[in-house]
């Protein structure tokens, strides 16, 4: 088979035939990355991107349209044969669009071009329309001065209005005046129009002279009647002829004898004689006015049959045939009836006509049934106001019938001036109405202290305190208004309405102001002094409010301020304030205009409500100086203010935050948390949860020691580690003891997925002896206050831990802490020599975040140990080292740019300390390993020292399995 | 002090190929290449210096928002309007998983050094870290503290930053276990950091770049001069950390010097919203992304 398919060429890909039994959705991605097989034509399935099947709707085709769904058909494309002999040579065959598409597509294309078909094209609409066309096409083909299509709407001259058309249409030209006696004109142009339109029909022509015979005694009375008509232009205006007057009611273009023109004949002639006899009524009209003439059928009671039926008017079997040719039949019957009648009628108008100027053949009828339709404008109601209503409504004016429940009390926000913000805000918005605050939030949009309009910080309780205001406001107006609204309810005067509108009337209306609101006042006796005081008050209010005095330049503006604020209206904050004033400070100060004008205006409320006569001369100097006290401290306010925005953003929070164990694995590092339980949700710091005094201080004195002892640190910071790492190793015997029994992990450690590392770690503290675990519990706390305490001692005692404690406490191991002893010190040179080369960035690098979590760790074991042999010397320097080590993290991003490149460059850097790890595990002189080294070296001489339990070791092996894993996937 | 005329304002190559708005350009690791992806739910691998259209990576379902590249150029990922991460093999252009989890649109998404993890940002306020590693198809970390749409990430050795239009940068540090908070109080568009690491210039929604310093958090300058409104616009450094690149939603380019915030150079890029610039990690030369569908490769 397989040999045999060699032999073969395969074209295209095989049919599959699962491709049926599976899903839709399958099928469609298989469609999407182009996996679907040509399939014949019928067997193709359309398809959207979502795999349901095209459907075309249920009318049009269902799931096929066409040929399934293409535009062939089952014979195919067969394509035209072409013969041509001498004989007979084949034509030329033009070709046109319409050639090639089917009939309902011809009917479509068909009913799409509606247009007005030439012989009735009345106003030349079309024709105009078809010659613009047409000079377009010339225009795109000729090169013209301006590129593109000239649009003609442009250059097009602005049209006449149909109404001009209509007139031009009858005669009347630009300039000339339309009279009264243009009915005469129009008389005579119609005249005429008859005559030229019974010269057409022969069997008239003896029937003409009759016909112009009354016209021209019309005409001639006429002239008697204004004989100056004659003389003017507009009678000499050219009458238009109409060719074929519409007289019928039958549709536009509709001709009942199309099939039969012998008729037509006898029906004009008919009417021409109808025309003879001086009958110009329309039939329509005639129709109307003697409904009782329509006898056909039994719509004889209508009005107006078949014309008139609206879409929503039920169509009856008898509408249906309004254009069938009985109608006409029966028509002319009827008009033979009415013949005699209209003879009647027919000698009479002229009398009527001649005096009131009625068109000749027509009377004026008794009482008319034409009634010009007239649109009254709407009734005024009786009790309407003409008050305007500001867009905004305040909210004292309009009362809800049930008042929406009240915000929930919301603390204020810490921020102090904020705070004042707010309340500032939301005191003017109940004063001002809903506008203000809308006014405000546009105008603050991108201003973040003014975020709380927007739902920002302090929303909640801007929103609490707006109602609080409010309802304050209410009370106060309420007051004021109670007796206004009752006494001018049937009349608002402009003094009120501007006093809504929180108007300041001009100084001269102010008095009259003081006095509407006097009489409001019930109580009489103050009327008077009202009327006095008030006035001055007002007066005086310039003099007195300078809340301002100390800056004359605010001063100033706050003048303008209020000069423009009751100009009313809307103010234009272009003018307002100075231009080099911040949009924030130009706010501030509005807010700051505003609360002085309202505490005035307070201080007036007041006056209007209480018995104040004694007061009136206290209050200018107290309420002025208030407004200064307060405005003063507003002021300053202010100022806070703008220095708080300033430091507002940006805001730096910290929180604990834990990441998962695998993803610190996979970011290559120790979990912080290794062992932990885990945090509530966002806890916060322990600096806030524990004891925070010394904590506090703590930290304070460690900046202020580092502060000035930073490179200092960097570089003693080595042997500390260094000591770090003895201690991390004292440490180890007690774990290694219970992992000698996995000699599996070393091989999990190196080939396995990291995975596996994960749960070695976090059976780390369970494997541990289970009388550790309740300490492990505690651990945190422990340390905790341990480390504080021993951070301060630390301090006290300087940097320069020596080393030492451990020596003293493990006399079992000194051999090897002296070697590491010696190490450290020769390492100390080391790593100020080599400073410049890679050791610093190495220890600032991933080695060190290593050394950092280690230490943790390490520190934590110190402590399970505790209990038993506590080594407070050794926790220590622990501490110390580890308080270091979050300032040198600080201190990391200070250094010099050349160091952190060299730390952020991290491939190359990487690859050389994997290398010295490496390069570790066969020379033990570096100074860099050394911890590694004599862990090594206790290695050696333990068998099983191998199953090490010091992360170090751990990370450097995977470090290097890892990179192992990271060549191996490279090179694949 | 660098002079202006070192910055790339010449056009070089223009890269056409995306149907629709490109969203995002990234140069590869070391700048020979350059991804983009954008609304025609397409990833296309270029080399901009010859200006040659490589490879189409199709399998989004929706348009692709972000894409990022691991260091040795073998793997891609990328996230967009389909919710899903998709992690892409370079060579063959399949792809080898999708993480599914975030609830809605994902704004970006970034590989670690290691090209072990994923971490993703999304409009459904949260960053999801996922493990390439592992076949798990769930996140192995997922971070919600933040209150609105994350739309930018960045990540250290040992941090993962993010910027959110709740208007923090947040720093996560995985070796302390912290999270640092930075409120800017204004929607924060795009984070990148500098070359240097420390510091982060943040793309703010009022129309200013921020430069902090990630150490203390303290605001060092704004930029300002471009439009920046309603789009996920890109700002980067440049490879000396002298400028400060960024697009602008009128079509320019803007180049502010770093200290002194002064615009250097602005110049009309494109005809419609600079979504994306990247800079090449070591020379004088950038790419910008435009909604007009177009990379154009900018040199000296």
């Amino acid at each position: 088979m397989d040999i045999d398919e060699d032999d073969f060429v395969f074209y295209g890909t095989p049919i599959e035939r699962e491709e049926e039994l599976n899903s839709r959705k399958k099928k469609a991605v298989a469609e999407a990355s182009g996996h679907l097989r040509t399939l014949p034509s019928w067997k193709q399935e359309v398809r959207d991107e979502e795999g349901r099947r095209r459907f075309h709707g249920a009318f049009t085709g269902g799931f096929s349209a066409g040929y399934y769904n293409t535009a062939g058909s089952k014979e195919g494309w067969t394509p035209q044969s072409f013969t041509s002999s001498r004989k007979n040579r084949a034509e030329f065959k033009q070709q046109i669009m319409l050639n090639f598409l089917d009939e309902d597509e011809k009917e479509e294309l068909e009913g799409r071009s509606l247009g007005t078909a030439s012989q009735f094209d009345t106003f030349g609409f079309t024709a105009a329309e078809i010659a613009r066309k047409q000079a377009e096409k010339e225009q795109q083909q000729r090169p013209s001065a301006v590129p593109g299509p000239a649009p003609d709407e442009i250059v097009l001259p602005a049209t006449e209005s149909i109404g001009v058309k209509l007139l031009l249409k009858m005669g009347w030209r630009h300039g000339h005046s339309i009279k009264d006696s243009h009915a005469n004109s129009l008389y005579k142009a119609r005249r005429e129009a008859r005559k030229a339109f019974l010269a057409f029909s022969s069997d008239d022509a003896k029937s003409q002279p009759e016909d112009s015979e009354p016209g021209d005694e019309d005409h001639k009375s006429i002239l008697d009647h204004q004989p100056i008509d004659d003389g003017f232009p507009s009678s000499q205006s050219t009458p238009v002829y109409i060719i074929n007057p519409k007289e019928d009611t039958h549709g536009l273009g509709y001709d009942p004898y199309k099939h039969a023109p012998e008729f037509r004949e006898k029906k004009r002639t008919r009417v021409s004689g109808k025309r003879g006899s001086g009958n110009k009524q329309a039939l329509s009209i005639k129709d109307s006015l003697f409904g009782l003439k329509f006898t056909f059928g039994p719509s004889a009671g209508r009005a107006a049959p078949g014309f008139g039926i609206g879409a929503l008017e039920d169509y009856d079997a008898e509408d249906e045939d309004v254009y069938a040719s009985a109608y006409d039949i029966e028509d002319t019957y009827i008009q033979e009836d009415e013949e005699p009648l209209r003879s009647n009628t027919e000698n009479n108008p002229k009398l009527v006509w001649k005096e009131q100027g009625v068109l000749p053949g027509f009377k004026v009828a008794s009482n008319s049934d034409y009634q010009l339709e007239r649109f009254d404008p709407p009734v005024i109601p009786n009790d309407f106001l003409p008050h305007h209503k500001f867009p905004g409504p305040l909210e004292f004016d309009k009362k809800p019938a049930t008042p929406p429940p009240p915000p929930p009390e919301v603390p204020p926000p810490k921020d102090d001036n904020l705070k004042v913000l707010i309340e500032g805000v939301a005191t003017l918005v109940a004063r001002c109405g809903k506008l203000f605050e809308d006014l405000s939030r546009e105008k603050n949009q991108s201003n973040p202290l003014f975020s709380f309009l927007i739902g920002g910080n302090g929303h909640d309780y801007y929103l609490r305190k707006l109602w609080e205001e409010q309802q304050k406001h209410n009370g106060q107006k309420k007051i004021a208004l109670d007796g206004k609204l009752s006494s001018s309810v049937d009349k608002m005067t402009v003094e009120s309405r501007g006093k809504i509108l929180g108007e300041m009337p001009l100084e001269r209306s102010s008095r009259d102001l003081s006095s509407s609101i006097a009489s409001v006042n019930v109580n009489l006796p103050f009327n008077l002094s009202d009327t006095f005081t008030k006035p001055e008050s007002f007066s005086e209010f310039p003099e007195v409010a300078k809340p301002f005095q100390d800056d004359p330049g605010k001063q100033e503006r706050f003048e303008q301020f209020l000069k423009e604020k009751y100009q009313g209206g809307i103010r234009s904050t272009a003018s307002a304030g100075a231009s080099n004033m911040s949009e924030a400070a130009r706010a501030r100060e509005r807010l700051d205009f505003e609360a002085a004008v309202e505490a005035i205006e307070k201080g007036k409320l007041n006056k209007e409500n209480k018995l104040y006569s004694q007061q009136i001369v206290g209050f200018p100097a107290s309420g002025g100086m208030q407004f200064t006290s307060g405005g003063l401290q507003q002021g300053k306010d202010t100022q806070d203010e703008d220095l708080a925005t300033k430091k507002m953003y940006p805001r730096r929070e910290e929180f604990q935050w834990r990441p998962s164990s695998i993803l610190c694995k996979r970011f290559d590092l120790i979990d912080p948390f290794m062992g932990k339980p885990p945090p509530p949700p966002r806890m916060r710091s322990k600096m806030d949860s524990l004891i925070v005094t010394s904590d506090l201080k703590a930290m304070k004195m460690e900046e202020a020691f580092s502060a000035d002892r930073n490179q200092p640190l960097a570089l003693q910071f080595s042997p500390q580690e260094v000591s770090k790492d003895v201690v991390d190793r004292e440490t180890e015997p007690e774990v290694q003891v219970e992992n000698v029994e996995r000699p599996v992990d070393l091989y999990k450690a190196i080939f396995s997925d990291d995975s596996d590392d994960e749960i070695e770690a976090s059976n780390f503290n369970t494997k541990e002896d289970p009388e550790k675990k309740i300490e492990v519990a505690h651990s945190t706390l422990n340390r905790l206050m341990a480390g504080d305490f021993l951070e301060s001692l630390g301090k006290e005692l300087g940097l320069e831990v020596p080393p030492n404690p451990p020596y003293s406490t493990n006399i079992a191991r000194s051999s090897h802490q002296k070697e590491s002893a010696i190490a450290n010190a020769g390492n100390d040179n080391i790593l100020s020599v080599e400073e410049k080369s890679f050791s610093i960035p190495i220890a600032h690098g991933v080695s060190q975040e290593e050394r950092v979590a280690n230490d943790e760790k390490t520190a934590k074991k110190g402590e399970f140990r505790k209990d038993e042999q506590p080594r407070p010397s050794e926790d220590k320097s622990d501490k110390v080292y580890s308080g270091k080590i979050a300032q040198e993290d600080k201190k990391k991003a200070k250094l010099p740019r050349s160091l952190h490149r060299k730390r952020s460059s991290t491939s190359s850097e990487d690859e050389r300390s994997r290398k010295r790890s490496r390069r570790h595990r066969y020379s033990s002189s570096d100074s860099y390993s050394d911890s590694s080294n004599d862990h090594r070296d206790r290695h050696r001489s333990r068998s099983k020292g191998r199953k090490k339990r010091s992360s170090r070791e751990k990370k450097s092996s995977k470090k290097y399995s890892k990179q192992h894993k990271h060549g191996s996937r490279d090179s694949q | 002090m660098s002079n202006v005329s070192e910055l790339p304002s010449k056009e070089e190559n223009v890269l056409k190929g995306h149907e629709g708005g490109v969203l995002a350009a990234r140069f590869n690791g070391d700048g020979n290449y350059c991804l983009s992806c954008g609304k025609d739910r397409t990833i296309r691998l270029w080399n901009p210096h010859r200006g040659i259209h490589i490879k189409t990576y199709k399998s989004h379902g929706r348009e692709v928002r972000d894409v990022h590249v691991t260091q040795d150029n073998s793997k891609l990922v990328s996230c967009g309007g389909d919710r899903q991460v998709f992690y892409w093999d370079v060579a063959t252009g399949r792809v080898i998983r999708k993480f599914r989890g975030h609830g809605s649109e994902v704004n970006a998404v970034k590989f670690n050094e290691y090209a072990s993890v994923v971490v993703s940002a999304g409009y459904d306020q949260s960053l999801r870290a996922w493990d390439c590693r592992s076949h798990s198809t769930e996140p192995i970390q997922i971070i919600d503290t933040f209150s609105d749409s994350v739309m930018s990430v960045c990540l250290t050795k040992t941090e993962i930053i993010a910027g959110s239009v709740d208007g923090t940068v947040r720093t996560f540090d995985i070796r302390i276990g912290r999270e640092i908070s930075d409120n800017l109080g204004h929607p924060v568009n795009c984070i990148s950091m500098s070359n240097d690491g420390n510091c982060i210039l943040a793309s703010c929604l009022d129309s200013t770049l921020r430069l902090l310093d990630r150490t203390t958090g303290e605001l060092l300058q704004e930029y300002k001069g471009h439009v920046c409104k309603s789009y996920k616009l890109d700002c980067c450094l440049t490879n000396t950390d002298a400028h400060v690149a960024g697009g602008s939603e009128d079509g320019y380019i803007y180049f502010w010097d770093l200290v002194d915030a002064s615009v250097l150079s602005r110049f009309r890029a494109h005809s419609s919203v600079v979504t994306s610039v990247s800079y090449h990690p070591t020379d004088n030369c950038m790419i910008s992304a435009s909604v007009d569908g177009t990379i154009k490769v900018w040199k000296t």
